[in-house]
C-alpha cells in the first residue's frame, strides 16, 4: 500500500490560472516518482482569518502557498504561512 | 508574458541540497516582482536568502533549523513533468513524509 500525503495548498483555486494548475500537477509528479500517494487540499484564505488557524492546518503533513496574490484574504495567508514558520510545518511559497 | 532566469544557490543551503547543483534555470511570472506574503517572513528576521539572480537579485529565501521551509520568487511548478519531476518540489515531499512520522510534529 501506497504511503499517503496530505499537502495543504494555501490560496484560492482557480481552475483558469495555470500556476494553480501547474500547482497540482507538478505535486503529482514528484509524488509519483516517490511512489507516494498524494491529496492536495486548496485551503481558501478567507477560512484562515478566524482562529485558532492550527485546527485548519495541523491534519496537513505539508503546506505550500500558492501563486496568484492578492488573495481574498491576505490576512488569511500571512496566518498559515505564521503556523507553518512557527509550528515548523514542511513549507513551500513559490 | 513571464521570464526564465539563471538562479544560483547558496552552497550548504536546503535549496542547493535539493537541487543538488549550484544553478537552475527557471520560470517566473509575469508580475513576480516583490510580494507582500514575503514581508512577514523578512520580518521575522530567520531568513536567509539562498537563491541569487545573475546580478545577486534576490530569488529564494530558506530558514535554517526548521524542518522545511523555503519560498522562491520563481515558479518550479511550471517546469516539472511527469518525466522530470521538479527536484525541490521531490525535497520537500520527502521532508513532508519525514515529518509525517517524526516526534516533531506535536499537534
Amino acid at each position: 500500500m501506497l504511503q499517503t500525503l496530505r499537502v495543504g495548498i494555501i490560496g484560492d483555486y482557480n481552475p483558469e490560472s495555470r500556476y494553480h494548475v501547474a500547482t497540482d500537477a507538478a505535486l503529482g509528479h514528484a509524488a509519483a516518482a516517490l511512489s507516494i500517494s498524494l491529496t492536495p487540499s486548496w485551503i481558501p484564505t478567507p477560512s484562515m482569518e478566524r482562529g485558532p488557524v492550527e485546527t485548519r492546518l495541523k491534519s496537513f503533513d505539508a503546506l505550500w502557498c500558492s501563486p496568484g496574490s492578492p488573495y481574498k484574504s491576505m490576512d488569511g495567508a500571512l496566518q498559515a504561512i505564521q503556523f507553518a514558520r512557527e509550528k515548523g510545518w514542511p513549507f513551500v511559497g513559490t | 508574458m513571464g521570464k526564465t532566469q539563471t538562479v544560483r544557490f547558496r552552497p550548504g543551503s536546503l535549496i542547493h541540497s535539493a537541487y543538488g547543483r549550484g544553478e537552475a534555470t527557471e520560470q517566473f511570472a509575469c508580475n513576480y516582482g516583490f510580494n507582500p506574503r514575503f514581508r512577514g517572513k523578512i520580518e521575522g528576521g530567520q531568513l536567509k536568502v539562498t537563491g541569487v539572480g545573475p546580478d545577486g537579485e534576490l530569488r529564494a529565501v530558506e530558514i535554517t533549523g526548521h524542518p522545511f521551509y523555503v519560498a522562491t520568487l520563481f515558479l518550479p511548478q511550471t517546469s516539472s513533468t511527469r518525466e522530470n519531476p521538479h527536484p525541490l518540489i521531490v525535497a520537500y515531499l520527502k521532508a513532508a513524509l519525514a515529518f509525517r512520522t517524526s516526534a516533531e510534529r506535536k499537534l
